[in-house]
């Protein structure tokens, strides 16, 4: 373990269903994806926050054509959240049809939670 | 203040689309020779050439391209440098060229941007586009590069109530105009009902929503204003540039409907040149995707935001409106070659500031904006551009 946080953690926390975000030490703002300088006040130092888990619905898309690794998986969704510490994430979207996107509202409410597709677990938000 | 020298004295584009059995190489060498010797401006005369190629190691299998193409086009031995900001290779190269001229280091410099996308798979090719996203945070969860313009469609239909149709119009523009390009990749207009196509890649964008994979390249040649009559009648000059970067990540972006470094480098270069967009005649802007060009005729100040679509709609961005878009059939129709496309877009202001469009000639032609922007909008390059007449 490096003594201060790594990518490499961040990652390894997602595929263990225990996300954790990083915290800037100076200022205390949560950053998500993991940045090496906080947005807010430029510290360089960080450590790990956990998060509510929950957040709202910034924007999304359905993808239908998709690269080898995920063509299985198609369509799925990938979403833009807002935690509710502020910070956003990039992740996959659950509870929803990916063939009725058009029944997604943006703003809605989302909780945090996982999906496993064979080897792989990617974050992933749903309905509250 | 305004550039002080840099003209644009020749320009070409080589045919773009699957140019089968031709190598990079050669589709480079010729565009560099009918932007040299076949618009009078001899090879000994150029001092240094800025080439913008994105990912030929992925695509060709090829590293330091810059002089490997350079000494196949008889330039050898001249300073050679290779730009890489994925779509906006082609224009990162034309700025390094712009501040060479205007520094004084050199006199004449030529800017090429190429690429050769089609001798890999469709897949193949699509793996190494995805290398302009984040890998680490957002390709390797399955985000492809239509999902990103997915993503920002969403949000401008939500917020502004932009509509499928309105994206599948700028399409229609986009073959229109193309349809008369002799060196676009589709020269066959399509209907309304054919862009509506449900054929989807990323929900809301579909097939006729994306710009192809294609092969092609592009030189112009830059000199000073000292020296631009020894080479044409009607140079043009580059007045302003901008440039910015912003975070790869879309997550990363408090802002989806716009993006913040188009914005950025269109502020900087209307400053530069002390103009502002109701000073430009027409504009050529990055559409990758159709919500690309609704977003990018908003962020260069043509339309407040939100009323690109609207715009559109009203046939203002058409060859014949009042504020013409991408007049030679943009990226969607003329094909998308990434390193080339930033160098081509300055080729197709500089042939319609001169009045040598031919069928896509716009009707007022004095000065107009470039835009081409990188990957997922992390890199914005702006150039405003005046005949030197003008």
């Amino acid at each position: 373990m490096s003594d201060r946080p790594t990518i490499e953690e961040y990652r390894a926390k997602i595929t263990n269903k225990q996300f954790q975000a990083y915290k800037c030490v100076g200022c205390g703002a949560v950053i998500t994806p993991p940045s090496g300088t906080c947005y807010s006040c430029g510290n360089n130092e960080m450590d790990w926050t956990d998060v509510s888990g929950k957040g709202t619905l910034v924007s999304f898309t359905v993808i239908h054509i998709a690269p080898d690794e995920f063509v299985d998986e198609a369509p799925y969704y990938i979403a833009i959240i807002e935690l509710e510490e502020g910070s956003r994430v990039t992740c996959r979207l659950e509870g929803f049809d990916p063939l009725k996107p058009e029944e997604v509202e943006l703003g809605v409410p989302v909780s945090l939670t996982y999906i496993t597709e064979g080897e792989k677990t990617y974050l992933a938000f749903k309905p509250t | 203040m305004p550039l002080k020298t840099t003209n644009i004295v020749s320009a070409a584009q080589t045919k773009f689309g699957k140019l089968d059995g031709l190598t990079l190489r050669e589709i480079f060498s010729e565009a560099v020779d009918k932007a040299t010797v076949d618009a009078g401006v001899p090879k000994e005369d150029i001092q240094a050439a800025f080439i913008g190629t994105f990912i030929p190691e992925m695509l060709v299998h090829q590293g330091h391209t810059a002089p490997l193409l350079l000494d196949y086009a008889g330039l050898k031995g001249l300073p050679a440098t290779r730009h890489e900001a994925a779509c906006a290779s082609g224009a990162t190269a034309l700025r390094a060229g712009i501040m060479a001229i205007e520094s004084g280091i050199y006199d004449t410099v030529l800017v090429v941007g190429a690429e050769k996308m089609t001798s890999v798979s469709t897949n193949k090719a699509t793996e190494a586009l995805a290398a302009a996203a984040d890998d680490t945070f957002e390709s390797s969860i399955g985000l492809t590069f239509p999902g990103v313009f997915g993503i920002a469609a969403v949000s401008h239909m939500q917020k502004y109530g932009t509509t499928e149709e309105d994206m599948a119009r700028v399409a229609v523009k986009a073959h229109k105009n193309a349809s008369t390009n002799p060196l676009a990749q589709f020269q066959k207009e399509i209907s309304l009902e054919k862009a509506m196509t449900p054929r989807y890649i990323a929900w809301p964008l579909k097939l006729f929503d994306c710009s192809p994979i294609s092969d092609g390249a592009a030189a112009i040649v830059l000199t000073s204003a000292e020296k631009a009559k020894q080479y044409t009648d009607t140079p043009v000059r580059i007045l302003g540039t901008g440039q910015a970067s912003a975070s790869m990540n879309l997550c990363g972006r408090k802002e989806l409907t716009s993006f913040e470094a188009s914005v950025a480098a269109s502020k900087q270069a209307y400053d530069m040149a002390k103009l502002s967009p109701k000073d430009m005649d027409f504009a050529v802007v990055h559409d990758c995707f159709t919500i690309a060009e609704i977003i990018a005729s908003e962020d260069i100040g043509f339309f407040k935001p939100g009323e690109g679509a609207k715009a559109v709609r009203d046939g203002v961005t058409a060859l014949d409106g009042d504020k013409p878009i991408n007049p030679m059939g943009g990226l969607k129709a003329v094909g998308h070659p990434v390193g080339a496309t930033g160098v081509k877009q300055a080729v197709v202001i500089y042939k319609e500031l001169i009045g040598e469009a031919g069928a896509n000639q716009v009707q007022n032609h004095d000065t107009a904006i470039m835009h081409n922007f990188g990957g997922t909008g992390a890199t914005c390059v702006v150039n405003v551009m005046r005949r030197a007449d003008a």
